[in-house]
């Protein structure tokens, strides 16, 4: 752009020095004596000293002419030249644009791609993680099955102790049963001595503290035969009188089966009966005897 | 048989008027606060005909025994008389009772027995004699059965002792309880003397707490034949045994109604003994008592208005007599902590019962309103189970004052301590019946 500038106002001086040197020839033609002549030969000398110049300077000029002419051709081929490099560089500019444009689309993919990859590489390493909790996983559970396979096999072991116990137990309390009988009273029950008596203090009906745990291992076995039946027999002393005391033994079977029904024991399966002091263990006047005769007694009604 | 006791009844009160002279008159006062046994000379009776020896014996055995039982009489047998009058027999005539005055006795019983050997009757033919006054009180002849020749002998005791004391005696009465046989327990009956055994139940059950109807016919009592105490009634002849009340758990210590149409007993029906009133066929029974005590043993008052019974509401076992709805009750018995086995005497003024006393169970009486305490047995094992005669003069207990537990009989005033039976197994529970006729 300068230069064009630079182009244009050179031109213009050019310009203006051409229409100041005109005027000078209309001078000319005035003045013709010998002064005139030599005048005239000095003007003609002059002119054609001028003519010279005009000449020289035309000359000048034309090749000014010539020159301007081709600063001009250069100047337009220079503007064609700018042109052609403004529309080059406009191109370029554009194809830049462009490729600025592909670029930042590249970019933007790539950086697309960059995240994408990191998060494929996340999702990677997430997998593997997960991977590597899953083998963990699977070796915790390996470990686990293998335990409750121990633990399995150490309950069955267990299950298999106890159910021998049971067994055991079942087969000690089979054989502890006798069939009792008692004459005048109707039926047939079974005594156990693994149906321990409780006993009571004189004129009560609590259960003694001693006493509960017979009590609870009766509760149990009932709870292992469920199919069992009882009677609890409530006794008395002889001490006190008869009547009474009939209504002393009620109470204290129905003490020991209101303790057997708090240890979850039906009250369907428990009937009760009191015997006052008419059935005494031991028929001893003394205070052994009463001891042993103040009782709660276990017969089995039916197995 | 009755049709000729009757005939002769009415054949020998018209003889009493013609010999009876005077009036009914109380020689012994039996409720006077000291008193000592009249002595009665009791002369040797006279066999008629060809009556064996031995009946006449008896006659005369059966008769001392009875008065000496009543409690009443030191009776002069004949063999403790002088000489002369040792072999006297038959009936004096009251001309000559000055003789019999020289004894001791106050009164003389004489008399005579005759068999019919062909129909097996006896006849009794007997006077009584007021030795202070010297006038004849009583001449009667009685007859039965040779069988029932206790019976017949207790009516000459029973009007001999309405004759001097004002009311007949209880000679033709009989008392239920229990004997012991090895592990069972039966109910049996006898004569007020002791005689005349019999055993009501025997199927080797534990039958207790024998009570008789109001009519004398059965009696009451329970037993464990179905496992589980329930009620029975059963007639005299140990027949006709007849199941009243069996609900589960007690149906115990009955006692009727004195018109017969209730039994009030111990039943436990909500896990304790309760009283409770059944009618007489075991229907319908209704529950008198409340509370968590345990209730035993309920008797009737001789009017049929109040229960007297036992309870432990108060922490230790107490009489306590209610309505016989169950309600107005009130406690009777404040001494010792051990009261039980109440029983109301005939004239419903007193309560009999069982104490604990220093260790051991005595016989008490005490007035229904509380008053009046009175203990009849000391220091001589456990005795329990009062009862009262019909007359109210005597009461039955069981005692085990020589071991194994008896039937004991005394007078209301605790005199006259005596056996009624001897059985080795052991009694207890005595109940005594109404008069028979």
């Amino acid at each position: 752009m300068v230069k064009k500038t630079l182009i244009i106002i050179t031109l213009t001086i050019l310009f203006a020095l051409l229409v100041i040197g005109c005027p000078k020839k209309t001078v000319l033609k005035e003045g013709p004596s010998e002064k005139e002549a030599e005048e005239l030969a000095l003007e003609r000398e002059r002119a054609k000293r001028l003519e010279a110049e005009r000449a020289e300077r035309e000359k000048a000029l034309q090749e000014l002419e010539a020159k301007r002419t081709q600063a001009l051709k250069e100047l337009e081929a220079e503007r064609e030249r700018a042109k052609r490099l403004e529309a080059e560089r406009a191109e370029r500019e554009k194809a830049l644009q462009e490729l600025e444009a592909k670029r930042t689309q590249a970019l933007k993919e790539l950086e697309a791609q960059r995240e994408q990859a990191k998060r494929l590489e996340a999702e990677k390493k997430a997998l593997e993680e997960l991977e590597a909790k899953r083998i963990q996983a699977l070796k915790e559970l390996e470990a686990e099955r293998e335990r409750a396979k121990r633990l399995e096999a150490e309950r069955a072991e267990r299950e298999r102790a106890l159910r021998e116990k049971e067994e055991a137990l079942k087969r000690e309390f089979e054989k502890s049963l006798v069939a009792s009988k008692t004459p005048g009273i109707e039926g047939e029950v079974f005594e156990s001595s693994m149906l321990k008596d409780i006993h009571f203090d004189f004129d009560r009906y609590d259960i003694r503290p001693q006493d509960a745990e017979i009590l609870k291992e009766i509760a149990n076995l009932l709870k292992k035969f469920p199919s069992i039946k009882i009677q609890i027999e409530g006794h008395c002393d002889e001490r006190g009188t008869n009547e009474y005391n009939l209504a002393l033994g009620e109470r204290r079977a129905n003490s020991a089966k209101e303790y057997l029904t708090s240890l979850g024991i039906s009250p369907e399966r428990i009937s009760t009966i009191s015997y006052g002091e008419e059935r005494p263990l031991d028929p001893s006047h003394n205070e052994e005897a009463w001891a042993k005769n103040r009782r709660a007694h276990f017969v089995i009604l039916s197995k | 048989m009755l049709k000729k006791i009757l005939i002769f009844n009415l054949f020998f009160s018209f003889l009493l008027i013609t010999f009876s002279s005077g009036f009914a008159r109380i020689y012994i006062d039996v409720n006077a606060p000291s008193f000592s046994p009249f002595p009665i000379i009791l002369s040797k009776w006279k066999g008629i005909g060809k009556t064996p020896q031995a009946i006449t014996d008896k006659v005369y055995e059966i008769l001392a025994n009875d008065l000496t039982l009543s409690g009443f009489f030191k009776v002069i047998p004949y063999q403790n008389l002088p000489s002369h009058l040792q072999n006297r027999e038959g009936i004096p005539s009251t001309l000559f009772l000055n003789e019999w005055a020289i004894q001791e006795g106050d009164a003389l019983l004489a008399g005579e027995v005759f068999l019919d050997s062909v129909n097996m009757i006896l006849k009794l033919r007997f006077h009584l004699f007021d030795l202070v006054e010297k006038k004849h009180l009583v001449g009667k002849e009685y007859e039965g059965p040779l069988k029932a020749i206790r019976t017949i002998v207790h009516r000459v005791s029973d009007e001999t002792i309405l004759q001097l004391t004002g009311e007949a005696g209880v000679n033709n009465t009989k008392i239920a309880y229990v004997v012991t046989q090895g592990e069972s327990k039966e109910i049996f009956i006898s004569d007020f003397d002791g005689y005349n055994i019999k055993q009501l139940t025997q199927n080797q059950s534990i039958n207790i707490s024998p009570s008789w109807s109001p009519d004398g016919k059965k009696i009451a009592f329970t037993s464990y034949l179905k496992r589980n105490p329930d009620l029975y009634v059963i007639d005299l002849e140990g027949k006709n045994l007849q199941r009243l009340s069996f609900s589960q758990g007690l149906n115990a210590s009955p006692s009727w109604s004195p018109d017969g149409k209730k039994i009030a007993l111990m039943m436990g029906k909500e896990g304790k003994s309760d009283i409770y009133i059944i009618d007489a066929d075991g229907s319908n029974p209704r529950k008198l008592t409340k509370g968590h005590g345990n209730e035993a043993t309920p008797r009737w008052s001789p009017d049929g208005k109040w229960i007297a019974f036992v309870s432990d509401r108060s922490g230790s076992p107490q009489i306590y007599i209610m309505s016989q709805d169950g309600s107005q009750v009130r406690r009777l018995t404040f001494e010792g902590n051990y009261n039980t086995d109440p029983s109301w005497s005939p004239k419903g003024d007193r309560i009999a019962f069982c104490g604990l006393s220093s260790g051991r169970f005595e016989i008490f009486t005490i007035g229904v309103d509380g008053s009046g305490l009175r203990r009849l047995t000391s220091n001589s094992g456990n005795n329990e189970k009062p009862c009262w005669s019909p007359d109210g003069r005597y009461i039955a207990f069981s005692s085990t004052r020589t071991g194994a537990s008896k039937i004991y009989i005394m007078n209301d005033n605790g005199l006259n301590q005596r056996p009624l039976t001897t059985s080795k197994g052991g009694e207890t529970s005595p109940a005594w019946s109404r008069r028979f006729e």
